[in-house]
């Protein structure tokens, strides 16, 4: 057997210049259109207006008055909504573990909120968090508000938006890493899991050592692509908060670029911005690959 | 005893269970609910709070003389009649009832309840609601939404076109074979599917100055090619693996040459495969909006439109309703065809 897929690989590398003509479209490709703007990016952000080396443009971004509150608010955003998310998707899919009739719809009910546009996740709750929305609506149909009353939704801290805009994503991305889970908690064989009870374990044990353990490379895979998404998290807060009220790193960058576009500062201040949000998104990714084994087969192979 | 109890236990669980579930789904439905539902309203029922449930299929109106004119009531939820609009101008009603209470009506036909109103006084009458108003409306005051839609058409379509032949290509070679370099290529790939988008949409702007490509349809694909290439590599790598060598081996044995065997025997197999990523590319350039706000001017796509619509305090919520909701028709559909592959996506990818 072993020989068979030996002489197969060997045919295989023989007929080598074919391959390599079907991968040498998508390699020009991403140099043209990857690389380049990619090392072009980094350039220009180590170059003045003049064109002389300088770190000037990082200095600004850094001494910028709302770099701090960018990272802080979008830093709060990422760790609370990722936690959240996570947390609450496993209890959910851990209780729902099981198939049932009509399964089918709602695992793809599911789908809908994170399916839908950022646009339309947009429309979905600037409608609803008005004065006059469809949230203080329902409230007052369900009687929780008194007629006429409202809730300034809008008003108020700081914190009290963030929390909003957790919440926001919670809905939006609960439903998905729920199903995530609830499909890799189905590929557990029962087996295994029957063996734990059978040595004695109870539901919790048996959760700590042998269900999550199984889970772990789904839900690892799962947080770091929701952490990706996180961190560039910018259309929602723009649409409902607005401007520099609740600055987020990308804001930032569509700030600069759309907002203010005529100020001299505004090229080297998105192109700042820009490169600290790849620096982060790249470390978060490599992070993925990492877990997820693509360096790992690759040394195996060499 | 416990006997009789068992299946008792085992239903109110089973209850327990079905509520559970209901109550996710209600979660997950209400707020979409809502914003189909706004789509829906007049403008006039769209500043009325609390917003109503559900649009009005009709209206009913009462029309009588009033001091400039005729005065136009229109009945609300508690069935007194609340007064709209006092004038003579009957194109001016005919409008209003239009655009503000979604109920068109001809200026004949105005004019014959009027002719009644001078013979018997007071007319009530009841006009159905055009419940599609709101979508006719946003496409024709929101500047560009209309070319805006064709040109989102155009540049998904483009990006299809792109990143089915580069990376469907890319794909093949994957599954079939073993080359120098495949590793890193893949790593490539994973690794330019995750990175930010505006990290290319920003340098991007001078590269397609350059090419003559800024504020274009193409510019815009080629840029949201760069993404879905990844994933078409993916999906159809993972499709070509599924289908056996074997059957293009016996197409050969039969005298077709290679290319005549994939042709004939693969790519018919693979075509729903190839079907899912290109659906997925056009959610990907459908759903896009940062790139497309930094790399159009004058041009911009139908996300940006409509983000427009949201930021520029118009007020007018029905309308960002209606754009929402055409923005995401689209997206619900492809994703109910190609949901194995998203849910597999979003747990996370291996080439």
């Amino acid at each position: 057997m072993a020989l068979a897929i030996n002489t197969e690989r060997r045919r295989k590398i023989g007929k080598q210049i074919v391959p390599y003509l079907l991968v040498l479209p998508v390699l020009f490709y991403y140099i043209a259109f990857w690389a380049r703007p990619v090392v072009q990016q980094l350039v220009q952000s180590f170059t003045s207006l003049e064109g002389q080396f300088t770190l000037n443009n990082y200095i600004m971004v850094f001494t910028d008055l709302n770099f701090l509150p960018a990272l802080r608010n979008t830093s709060i955003i990422v760790v609370f909504s990722v936690t959240l998310e996570f947390f609450i998707a496993l209890l959910l899919a851990l209780l729902i573990n099981r198939k049932f009739p009509g399964s089918g719809i709602f695992l793809f009910l599911t789908m809908i909120p994170m399916a839908l546009p950022a646009v339309a996740v947009g429309a979905l709750w600037k409608t609803g968090l008005t004065t006059n929305g469809w949230i203080n609506s329902l409230l007052t149909y369900l009687g929780i508000l008194t007629e006429g009353g409202k809730i300034y939704w809008l008003a108020g801290s700081i914190w009290k938006l963030l929390a909003l805009m957790i919440i926001i994503d919670a809905w939006q991305v609960i439903p998905s890493i729920m199903i995530i889970l609830l499909a890799g908690l189905q590929n557990i064989p029962k087996e295994t899991e029957e063996a734990g009870y059978v040595f004695g374990g109870n539901y919790f044990t048996v959760l700590r050592k042998i269900t999550l353990p199984l889970l772990s490379s789904t839900i690892q895979t799962a947080v770091i692509l929701r952490l990706i998404a996180a961190i560039q998290i910018w259309l929602i807060v723009i649409v409902i908060v607005g401007f520099s009220r609740m600055p987020v790193l990308v804001e930032r960058i569509v700030y600069y670029h759309e907002e203010v576009p005529r100020l001299t500062i505004s090229p080297a201040m998105a192109s700042g911005y820009t490169i600290i949000v790849t620096i982060i998104v790249s470390i978060a990714a490599l992070a993925y690959l990492w877990v997820s084994g693509a360096f790992r087969r690759k040394r195996k192979e060499v | 005893m416990a006997s009789t109890f068992k299946p008792l236990i085992k239903a109110s669980r089973r209850t327990m269970f079905y509520l559970f579930v209901v109550s996710i789904t209600v979660m997950i439905i209400t707020p979409l609910f809502f914003l189909i539902s706004l789509s829906f309203l007049s403008t006039d029922a769209s500043y009325s709070y609390p917003l109503p449930l559900l649009p009005s299929l009709s209206e009913n109106y009462e029309l009588t003389t009033g001091e400039r004119g005729y005065l136009l009531s229109l009945e609300q939820r508690n069935g007194e009649y609340k007064t709209m609009l006092d004038t003579d101008d009957m194109e001016k009603m005919a409008v209003y009832m239009k655009t503000r209470l979604s109920t068109p009506i001809s200026i004949p036909e105005l004019e014959e309840l009027t002719a009644r109103v001078d013979h018997e006084g007071t007319v009530y009458f009841k006009r159905r609601s055009d419940l599609l108003n709101n979508y006719y409306t946003f496409f024709q005051i929101t500047r560009d939404a209309g070319p805006a839609f064709i040109r989102s058409l155009q540049i998904a379509g483009m990006t299809i076109l792109i990143s089915l032949s580069i990376g469907g290509l890319a794909g093949y070679a994957f599954a079939r074979y073993t080359f120098i370099g495949k590793n890193l290529l893949k790593f490539s790939t994973l690794f330019v599917r995750m990175f930010p988008a505006i990290a290319i949409a920003l340098p991007m702007v001078i590269i397609l100055a350059k090419m003559g490509f800024y504020d274009q349809p193409i510019g815009l694909s080629l840029v949201y090619s760069i993404g879905s290439i990844a994933l078409t590599i993916w999906i159809t790598s993972s499709i070509f693996m599924g289908i056996p060598e074997s059957l293009e081996e016996a197409a050969q044995v039969f005298g077709a040459t290679k290319f005549q065997a994939f042709l004939r025997v693969t790519f018919p197999l693979a075509l729903p495969g190839l079907a899912a990523a290109a659906m997925y590319a056009f959610l990907g350039a459908w759903n896009e909006t940062v790139s497309a706000i930094i790399l159009t001017q004058f041009n911009p796509t139908f996300s940006v439109v409509v983000y427009q619509s949201l930021v520029g305090a118009t007020g007018q919520v029905n309308l960002a309703a209606a754009g929402g909701m055409v923005m995401a028709i689209p997206s619900v559909i492809f994703t109910f065809f190609i949901r194995r592959y998203i849910r597999q996506m979003w747990g996370g990818m291996t080439i």
